[in-house]
């Protein structure tokens, strides 16, 4: 058994260790608030952008297909964390991200990665998988426009000048602060449109300024951007949810450890206890004999 | 004939403005454009400057908008903009100086630079709040 100072010891540094998975769960909780409500913030545009380009592409019957004689070359964005500490959140998406690399592979795509996050960095660089565009340090938060516009500013250049004939995004979709999954979205070629095979109600007549095919573009390019910043939202929102219930879950380790040492401390306690009563009778019996 | 007309400006971090207005003024490739009530079902992008809202009971109100697009249909109008900055939040000395700099980056420019079209974007944006800065002042 353990010396009782080893114990105490062993008591106050999990203690110490339960007071800051406390405090990053806490931390983690607030952030996550943040994120849900910007992510109930971003609805209304993503919404109303996509009734327009539903409208505008309905309208028009614009293909938007890849550049001509573009390469069999995919740019996919893997959206992990640039830190650790929130569970399975980090191997998930990359695991997902690996699949879809095999995926892409296996239909004859030359795949390279825009990698967000120090994680996913990390592991593109462990594992020397192509990395077109790494993004690290996205503090203090991730989903910002200016992070989507970068990201979409890339993968259309390279759309139209056909460097790429494909770009997806991986990230983690936020369901509850218990479940999230990891999915993967394509954004280019465009896919936005679904024609219902009912849906044969005559296009409604729009005036388009200053001419469809100049507004397209921009159509796309706003949609891209909304898109790009709806899947860092749900990432940014994933991350604190999972690192909220990472660490719960230490916290209460750390307390179920805390009672497991408490027990055997007073345990070793009492032992010593027993042990000096022992000796003083032993003493004493010896003194009067 | 209705004189009045629903209008939303909403930006990717929310809804800005919900109401009704008697007149929106907006800057489009083709130059400011205003709309009223009955408008023709209408899409349009937007470039960087100043979105006005002239409300049914007077007041304007006023946004410069980093560029988006615009729809209306059915009477109702729907601005989405990039962002949307209320003026007297701009700093005119700073908006001032943005502008100049942005000037000069793009004389320096060639024209085919593949630059070129995000530099003319930032000019028309730091012009846009300079002016809508001193407009504010003014007043």
């Amino acid at each position: 058994m353990a010396s009782l100072k080893a114990i105490r010891r062993r008591i106050a540094s999990v203690k110490s260790t339960q007071q800051i998975t406390r405090a990053m769960k806490l931390i983690a909780a607030a952030r996550l608030r943040r994120a849900q409500e910007a992510l109930i913030a971003a609805r209304p545009y993503s919404e109303a952008l996509a009734r327009v380009a539903d409208s505008l592409l309905n309208a028009q019957g614009i293909d938007l297909a890849p550049a001509q004689n573009a390469e069999k070359k995919a740019l996919v964005a893997v959206i992990a964390a640039d830190r650790g500490l929130c569970g399975g959140y980090n191997t998930n998406i990359i695991r997902a991200g690996e699949e879809v690399l095999h995926s892409l592979q296996d239909d004859g795509f030359d795949v390279a990665f825009y990698a967000v996050g120090k994680k996913a960095v990390d592991h593109y660089r462990r594992t020397e998988a192509p990395i077109a565009v790494e993004s690290i340090n996205n503090a203090p938060r991730l989903a910002t426009i200016g992070l989507a516009r970068t990201i979409a500013a890339r993968m259309l250049a390279d759309f139209q000048s056909g460097a790429i004939s494909q770009a997806s995004i991986v990230y983690t979709q936020f369901k509850s602060a218990l479940t999230q999954k990891p999915v993967c979205e394509q954004l280019l070629p465009v896919q936005t449109i679904e024609k219902k095979p009912d849906d044969t109600a005559a296009p409604l007549d729009y005036l388009i300024e200053p001419s469809p095919a100049e507004l397209v573009p921009v159509v796309v390019k706003s949609y891209l951007e909304a898109s790009i910043f709806h899947a860092l939202l749900e990432a940014e929102a994933s991350e604190y949810g999972a690192k909220m219930t990472a660490m719960d879950s230490a916290t209460n380790n750390a307390f179920e450890m805390i009672n497991a040492l408490t027990l055997e401390m007073n345990r070793a306690r009492q032992a010593q206890i027993t042990k000096e009563l022992m000796d003083i009778v032993g003493g004493a019996e010896a003194l009067r004999g | 004939m209705a004189e009045r007309f629903k209008v939303k400006l909403v930006t990717p971090t929310g809804v800005v403005f919900e109401g009704e207005a008697r007149q929106v003024v907006a800057v489009g490739p083709l130059g400011e454009f205003g709309v009223l009530a009955e408008h023709i079902n209408f899409i349009t992008s937007l470039l960087p400057g100043v979105l006005r809202i002239e409300r049914p009971d007077g007041p304007v109100e006023s946004w410069v908008i980093s560029g988006g697009l615009t729809e209306v249909k059915d009477g109702a109008m729907t601005v989405l903009a990039n962002s949307a900055q209320t003026p007297d939040s701009i700093d005119r000395g700073q908006a001032a100086a943005e502008e100049r700099e942005a000037d000069q980056k793009i004389s320096a420019m060639s024209f085919y630079d593949p630059e070129y079209p995000a530099a003319e974007e930032a000019l028309l944006l730091a012009r846009a709040r300079s002016q809508a800065a001193s407009a504010t002042a003014a007043r």
